[in-house]
């Protein structure tokens, strides 16, 4: 077994170009399956967390009806007594937030915008004082400030705010549905712009005090939703079950969705961008395989004299398999070392900077909620599956070459030119 | 004992049927220096081939000892092989990446000889065949006559009952060639090795002991000498 290792690595110098561009060309492979795999898992993270912390929250109470309708935003199956419920789950040690969603039509007035227009829009009422416990607008405020409880205000999103050229101080007019179907219109003026990193929300973000809502839109102090913030090393489904639990006795039917359920069109993206990791996967094992397929076949059949030698003297066709797939390892063993370095390299840049990608995500919806910079992230798993994919692959491809070369009659292998 | 009887081989190439050997029949002792002879196509590569276990035939048999070659599989020929032939070969056949040591060592690795026992046979039979001192040196770095040595060595190193070489010296200068020559007859003496060499060069032949001719397949002399 060491003549065996000792003889494939010590072929390895024997063709040394073949042998760096080969490994050369499974290390760019690997950086880039690295790379992409890296910035996946980043992106993931990042907008998970944007999405509970700018969307959905960590756990939402809803009415059980409500949850049938959402799209439709309807006011009349909200939940009632939801600040009763909020002092329940902030006596049980999470922060809660409630919030009525409804859907409007925002009139703009040419003085201020240029032109008279209208747009739909969604526009969500929120409790000042709560909300910020649960959501992280307050730290995300460019210009202006916050609303206040009791006042005809506006916050809205900074990309929202550039799209109809909105400033603080500007005045809108949302006409809408009021709880039982009678129009109402609300004054609203703007008081603060928020750059939330989370781009579905920056586009949209429309935030009005509660209280408010609740009168106008006769809500009798009822919310449509009631938002839940946990930390993120906290067990959702684990929390999710304790709240179940600990509203079974409210007298009402509630639906507790946890943030995956409310953002299935995320998590649907999400597996279908790991779908694109295997892709990549399969595009390195595609370079590798041929790579390392040709290299071993051109080194196979310049040493075929050799190997009826070694044939001849009765080395049996297993080591001398076993040799060349050595050999073909050790291709893949450097080109896996190297492909590792390289990976982390690009990966520290990519941890560290990040590629910013805002001029494309401003316009663009590419379903991932993060801004602009897309960072990548550490993953040991990662990088341990490129070295043994890598190594293993380069052996198992160097099969069929050498197994073709054995086919071959040893006298026939001696005369080979 | 070699003993070769009837051995038919023919060789298919397309539509063309290539009669290499008809029928041939020689009995071989052991410790003899046989030089088969003959013209290009003659078939004395194929009666090497066959006798040393690398080729196979239509018809006849060849017993080794009292082992029937001719009808073994795969495996076992690859073992018996191992255990009991030498080759030399007109192109050496050395791996270029290994020193003249690891090219003789290697034959005994691939039988399991134990570490100790590699190295001391191997320096005696590099020592035997001249090449003390060139141990380290890899095929590259060597004239061909010291890289048939390493070959001689190679063969000879796992005290095998037969040496087969086909055309030993035909990639030589003459001088190198008789020096070569030389050095296998020392062998077989010392060793009382089987010999079987395959050429078409006089000066070879006049080496041999006993001198097989063929000619299209067939036997056509079998002289013994003093």
């Amino acid at each position: 077994m060491k003549f065996i290792i000792s003889l494939a690595f010590r072929n390895l110098t024997r063709y040394r170009r073949r042998t760096m561009i080969t490994a050369f060309a499974i290390a760019i492979g690997l950086m880039m399956f690295i790379m992409v795999d890296s910035v996946l898992i980043g992106v993931e993270s990042e907008s998970m967390r944007n999405l509970r912390w700018y969307e959905t929250s960590a756990i939402r109470i809803m009415h059980e009806d409500y949850w049938e309708d959402r799209l439709m935003k309807p006011l009349d199956v909200a939940v009632e007594n939801p600040y009763d419920i909020v002092h329940q789950l902030h006596q049980s040690g999470y922060d809660a937030a409630p919030r009525i969603t409804f859907a409007a039509d925002m009139i703009l007035y040419s003085d201020e915008f240029g032109e008279d227009g209208n747009m739909p829009v969604q526009v969500t009422a929120i409790d000042p004082l709560l909300d910020n416990t649960v959501f992280r607008f307050a730290e995300t405020l460019i210009e202006g400030r916050f609303v206040e409880p009791g006042a005809m205000e506006l916050v809205i999103g900074s990309w929202f705010a550039e799209d109809i050229g909105a400033e603080v101080g500007n005045w809108v007019t949302f006409v809408t549905r009021g709880n039982g179907g009678f129009y109402e219109a609300m004054d609203m003026q703007i008081v603060g712009i928020v750059n939330c990193p989370n781009p579905n929300v920056n586009r949209t973000l429309l935030m009005v005090p509660f209280d408010i809502v609740d009168e106008f839109l006769a809500m009798e102090g009822t919310a449509t939703e009631i938002n839940i913030g946990l930390s993120e090393q906290e067990d959702i489904s684990e929390a999710k079950l304790h709240i179940e639990q600990l509203l079974g006795n409210t007298g009402q039917s509630l639906k507790i969705a946890s943030w995956d359920e409310l953002a299935q069109d995320y998590v649907a993206l999400a597996e279908a961008k790991r779908g694109g990791t295997s892709m990549i996967l399969f595009l390195v094992f595609i370079i590798a395989a041929v790579g390392i397929s040709n290299t071993m076949l051109m080194a196979i059949f310049e040493r075929i004299r050799e190997l009826g030698m070694m044939r001849a003297l009765g080395m049996d066709d297993r080591t001398i398999q076993l040799t060349f797939m050595i050999e073909a390892g050790g291709i893949g063993l450097i080109g896996s070392i190297v492909g590792v370095i390289l990976g982390v390299l690009v990966n520290i840049y990519m941890v560290e900077v990040g590629i910013d990608l805002g001029f494309l995500m401003r316009d663009m919806d590419m379903g991932y909620r993060i801004q602009s910079l897309m960072r990548g992230a550490w993953s040991v798993k990662t990088l341990v599956t490129a070295f043994i994919f890598g190594t293993v692959l380069s052996m198992l491809v160097a099969y069929i070459p050498t197994r073709r070369a054995l086919k071959m009659d040893i006298p026939s292998c001696l005369r080979h030119q | 004992m070699i003993q070769v009887q009837q051995v038919v081989r023919d060789y298919h190439t397309g539509e063309t049927v290539v009669h290499a050997l008809k029928g041939v029949s020689i009995d071989i002792a052991d410790g003899e220096f046989t030089s088969i002879a003959g013209p290009s196509g003659s078939g004395k590569t194929t009666l090497l081939n066959l006798i040393g276990c690398i080729d196979s035939l239509d018809s006849g048999e060849i017993l080794i000892g009292d082992q029937q070659v001719s009808t073994m599989d795969k495996k076992s020929k690859t073992e018996f092989r191992r255990n009991n032939l030498g080759f030399i070969f007109q192109t050496y056949n050395l791996i270029p990446v290994l020193s003249a040591y690891e090219n003789v060592s290697f034959v005994l690795s691939i039988l399991g000889v134990p570490e100790q026992e590699i190295k001391e046979r191997t320096m005696r039979m590099l020592k035997e065949v001249g090449l003390e001192g060139m141990e380290h040196r890899r095929p590259g770095r060597l004239s061909g006559g010291q890289q048939q040595r390493i070959a001689i060595a190679r063969a000879l190193v796992k005290n095998p009952k037969i040496v087969l070489a086909d055309e030993p010296t035909a990639n030589l200068d003459s001088k190198t060639g008789e020096e070569i020559l030389q050095l296998m007859q020392k062998m077989n003496e010392k060793y009382g090795t089987t010999f079987i060499f395959s050429t078409h060069d006089v000066m070879v032949m006049d080496y041999a002991k006993r001198l097989v001719e063929l000619h299209d397949g067939q036997i056509i002399s079998d002289e013994r000498r003093q």
